[in-house]
């Protein structure tokens, strides 16, 4: 038996030692991983506590991400508890097996400590491995400090393996901004974080034998299209099992998670929408808007990024006057995704109630996101809302060096 | 022609001619399940004891593959195997140490066993499609002299 | 462990067959009488993994399977991982008591073609016989990528026409020596490793028998005639793989331990290589006149590589 933690009611962690301690609580069967900065300690802490007893799982230091995904679905498979971390060209390089994992309906939990892509390489933080994933048919979700990184943790153990959904589940927290940054966190007791959690339901398992199994089947046009569809109805139905969870969370430790977040927003005239520790800094901006200078400002930011949370985006956003889709990804070509997505939740409701929407490209690379910049974006979408249409570039790059970046321009008869 | 110990799920189905049901009833995940019900290790059940499901490859037939076939003549065979070790396509039936005959619904037609056949004359020779096996084997060639 | 007898064919052939008909596999195809004899050779549970390719295509299209025993196919290199994670989250079960029936005895085994083991999963196969995972890898070895219609990869042999190393005016086709895989899976020091040939059925099950007896990762390739690539009648698969082994083009042997080398079939009667290039279509322009050489290097390089294995046989080394 694995040795037991005590832990205080208030710890000082960052998001990968609290991310750490959450798989450790969860006692996962197989941890296969690689590492890669910044998600490394996640693996060197759950080492630590494989080394010192704490673990009654398999710890399999595998020889490239690619390899530690397909041995997460190979465990997965086989019956038990699964999960893993990464970051950046890691997690490009899972990629392959991560639409195997949802394909197979595997609830693996992989913690993905978001970092840019390269070319240029780059170990800072910002989200273009995270929209990488967008497709891959995984729950995806957001942490935006490490007590979330710790809570989303003991979340998505149950979000994934719940009877009706058996979906892999990513929990998203920002590198080193979170990481790597020391926070109080407030964990639970190694009994009451199991028990929140359960034990783990074997469905189609490897190794019962009484029933073999066959997975990863071939399809053809004949039948890929139907099991596309299917597995697509699982991950837009799961909101009700995520929501069911939050809400146990909630009772167990006061702390309430929603699919989409909401600060300020019940009279805000202009938002901003973004993801990862920029809702923090935009929080702050807004509050400090409202005190100084009377702007009506407020952040919407979704906690849950798959599957989308469009009605709870369109209910947010419907008759406020102007938001702003910050992207922390360069979308290459086209606007942001975000941009995107809150432009497609919107166009579903009556042109009256539609706000503007412009989009900001930003934090490339772990450049820094301060709160006087997100001011100011709160500033340019009041001047928006004022004159009724976008004043400016549509798409822009914030905090950027050199002459001014911008795309699109709005279109007004 | 289904040949020996068909059971009732053996090879009813052609491939492709399967029902194509909806999303909604597609299986989860894409897993297939050998069997209908929970079985003793299979290594133990002869196939004639198994439960197979419909997703299990056995209850299809691949003999439309074929142009010639086999046909197998119990009174030269000395049971040796051979043909049963080396087919391709688990189309020879022995129980028992014994060769029973073939499976037709599985066989290619790809003539191995016919090549490992040691007997002279051999216990398996190959035939058109159409040949009816107590034609063919009206038709079995003499014992072979060995060349000098 | 549950053993298969192996003594005598008639024994042998009372194994009750797990791997089923209907599969799609071409008529004559060498990868499913090797996958047959595997599964043959013991009565002990399976999981197995497979790498994509022929064996993969073939035998796991929805709505079939032709696997009675657990089966996985995640991608074209990762089933040595595959099995991996199997065989660890099987460990930590057993240890955790989450088993549904512990003293069932499981063994796990990877297939993968020689694409996916010689060439884009060799990393994968690497590290999990570097960690030392309780498994058995079974390399169907036809020297070309069959699959997507016969490409080069490392193990095509010197001379063998594919379709991305063709033989042309200019060509006498694939340049490049085949990757010793055998010799190089021994080098992870993995406690089994071996080259086996279905022809030579008993000595192959007999060695599958140890691999999967053995504990720890143990690597076999295997010869695996490919009607259609190789361009001979499905009815001459196993005289084709006669002439591989008797030519001694494919060698038969183990190695224990990274080191003892035991020779495991000595033809009587070695053949010269020419009768086994001439029964395949894709050696045929090997005996233009001008590409004559290329026979010769094939022949001498196979003296040499036979001398080199009876050394090693002889050195215990
Ligand atoms: C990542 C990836 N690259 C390429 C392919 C295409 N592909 C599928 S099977 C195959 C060749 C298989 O060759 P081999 O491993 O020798 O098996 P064989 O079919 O010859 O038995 C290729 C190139 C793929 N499925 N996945
Ligand atoms: S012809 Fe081929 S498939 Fe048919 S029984 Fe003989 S060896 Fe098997
Ligand atoms: S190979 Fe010929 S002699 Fe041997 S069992 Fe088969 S049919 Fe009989
Ligand atoms: S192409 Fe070759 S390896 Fe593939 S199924 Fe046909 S004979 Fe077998
Ligand atoms: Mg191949």
């Amino acid at each position: 038996m694995a040795e037991k933690m005590e832990l205080k009611s208030t710890e000082v962690w960052d998001g990968n030692y609290a991310a750490a301690q959450a798989l450790r609580q969860a006692q996962v069967d197989v941890v296969a991983a690689y590492p890669i900065t910044p998600s490394t300690p996640i693996v060197e802490t759950y080492g630590s506590f494989v080394a010192n007893g704490y673990i009654d799982g398999e710890f399999v230091m595998v020889e490239s991400e690619h390899a530690a995904m397909s041995g997460c679905v190979g465990a997965a498979a086989a019956g038990g508890r699964v999960a893993t971390a990464t970051s950046s060209q890691g997690f490009m390089l899972m990629i392959e097996v991560l639409y195997q994992a949802s394909g197979m309906r595997l609830p693996i939990v992989l913690n993905v400590v978001n970092r840019a892509i390269a070319s240029p390489l780059n170990v800072r933080g910002d989200h273009g491995d995270m929209y990488a994933g967008r497709d891959s048919g995984w729950v995806q979700l957001d942490a935006f400090n490490a007590q979330e990184a710790y809570d989303l943790n003991l979340c998505a153990f149950k979000i994934g393996e719940d009877i009706n959904v058996r979906l892999p589940v990513m929990v998203h927290q920002d590198g080193f901004v979170t990481s790597h940054t020391a926070q109080n966190v407030h964990p639970l007791s190694d009994d009451e974080a199991y028990a929140f959690i359960g034990d783990y339901k074997p469905v189609d398992e490897m190794l019962d034998f009484s029933k073999p199994v066959t997975y990863g089947a071939q399809t053809e046009e004949d039948w890929h299209y139907e099991h596309k569809a299917k597995q697509h109805r699982a991950l837009m139905d799961s909101y009700v099992v995520i929501d069911r969870v939050f809400e146990a969370f909630e009772k167990k430790t006061g702390r309430k998670y929603k699919r989409l977040e909401t600060y300020m927003m019940e009279d805000a005239e202009v938002a901003i929408l973004a993801l990862g520790t920029t809702v923090e800094t935009s929080i702050l901006a807004a509050k400090q808007l409202r005190e100084e200078e009377g702007i009506k400002a407020g952040v919407v930011a979704p906690r849950v990024i798959r599957p989308f949370p469009l009605n709870e985006l369109r209910a947010a956003l419907a008759g406020i006057k102007c938001v702003a889709a910050l992207d922390r990804s360069c979308p290459m070509g086209a606007m942001g995704a975000l941009y995107n997505e809150t432009c497609g939740a919107l166009a579903t409701i009556p042109a009256e109630q539609r706000p503007l929407v412009t989009n900001f490209i930003y934090g490339l690379g772990g450049r820094d996101f301060a709160v006087d910049e997100a001011k100011r974006i709160f500033r340019e979408q009041k001047g928006h809302a004022d004159v009724g249409h976008i004043t400016t570039h549509v798409q822009q790059f914030s905090g950027l060096r050199g002459p001014k970046l911008g795309f699109y321009e709005s279109k007004r008869s | 022609m289904r040949g020996v110990l068909a059971t009732d799920k053996r090879g009813v189905r052609e491939l492709g001619a399967e029902d194509l049901v909806g999303w909604d009833e597609v299986t989860q995940g894409v897993v297939l399940n050998s069997f209908d019900i929970e079985v003793e290790n299979p290594a133990f059940l002869r196939p004639e004891e198994r439960p197979y499901s419909d997703f299990n490859s056995y209850t299809a037939t691949v003999a439309s593959w074929r142009v010639i076939k086999p046909v197998y003549n119990r009174d030269i065979c000395i049971d040796c195997q051979n043909c049963w070790v080396w087919c391709p396509d688990s189309s020879i039936i022995s129980r028992d140490k014994q060769m029973l005959g073939i499976d037709y619904d599985h066989c290619k037609g790809c003539g191995v066993c016919v090549e490992v056949c040691p007997t002279n004359p051999k216990s398996l020779l190959m035939f058109a499609e159409a040949e009816e096996p107590e034609e063919a084997l009206g038709k079995w060639p003499e014992k072979k002299k060995k060349a000098k | 462990m549950a053993i298969r007898s192996v003594k005598n064919l008639k024994e042998f052939s009372t194994a009750n067959e797990r791997f089923e008909g209907a599969h799609l596999l071409c008529p004559g195809c060498a990868h499913s009488m090797i996958v047959r004899e595997l599964m043959n050779a013991t009565d002990d549970n399976l999981v197995i993994a497979t790498n994509t390719g022929c064996l993969e295509v073939s035998t796991a299209v929805y709505p079939y399977t032709s696997w009675d025993t657990s089966w996985i196919h995640i991608g074209f290199e990762n089933a040595a991982t595959a099995a991996a994670g199997a065989e660890a989250m099987y460990k930590a079960r057993k240890r955790k008591g989450t088993l549904k029936d512990p003293d069932a005895p499981v063994k796990f085994v990877a297939f993968g073609g020689d694409g996916s083991t010689y060439d884009i999963g060799f990393q994968w196969l690497s590290g999990a016989v570097e960690r030392g995972h309780d498994f058995t890898y079974i390399c169907l070895d036809n020297e070309n990528y069959a699959n997507t219609g016969g490409q080069r990869s490392s193990s095509t042999p010197v001379g063998a026409h594919t379709s991305t190393a063709q033989a042309g005016r200019v060509s006498y086709g694939k340049k490049q020596k085949k990757k010793d895989m055998v010799a190089i899976m021994a080098a992870h020091g993995a406690p089994y490793v071996a080259q086996l040939a279905p022809n030579k059925w008993k000595i192959m099950a007999k060695g599958f028998q140890k691999a999967l007896e053995t504990e720890g990762p143990c690597f076999i390739n295997t010869v695996s005639a490919c009607t259609t690539e190789w361009k001979f009648d499905a009815k001459d698969t196993i005289h084709i793989t006669d002439l591989a082994t008797d030519t001694l083009m494919f060698p038969i042997y183990e190695i224990i331990n990274g080191h003892e080398l035991n020779i495991l079939y000595r033809p009587k009667n070695v053949l010269p290589v020419e009768e086994y290039l001439a029964a395949q279509g894709r050696y045929k322009h090997l005996f233009k006149p001008e590409n004559r050489h290329v026979i010769e290097r094939i022949q001498k390089e196979i003296d040499e590589k036979w001398e080199y294995l009876q050394r090693r046989e002889e050195a215990k080394v």
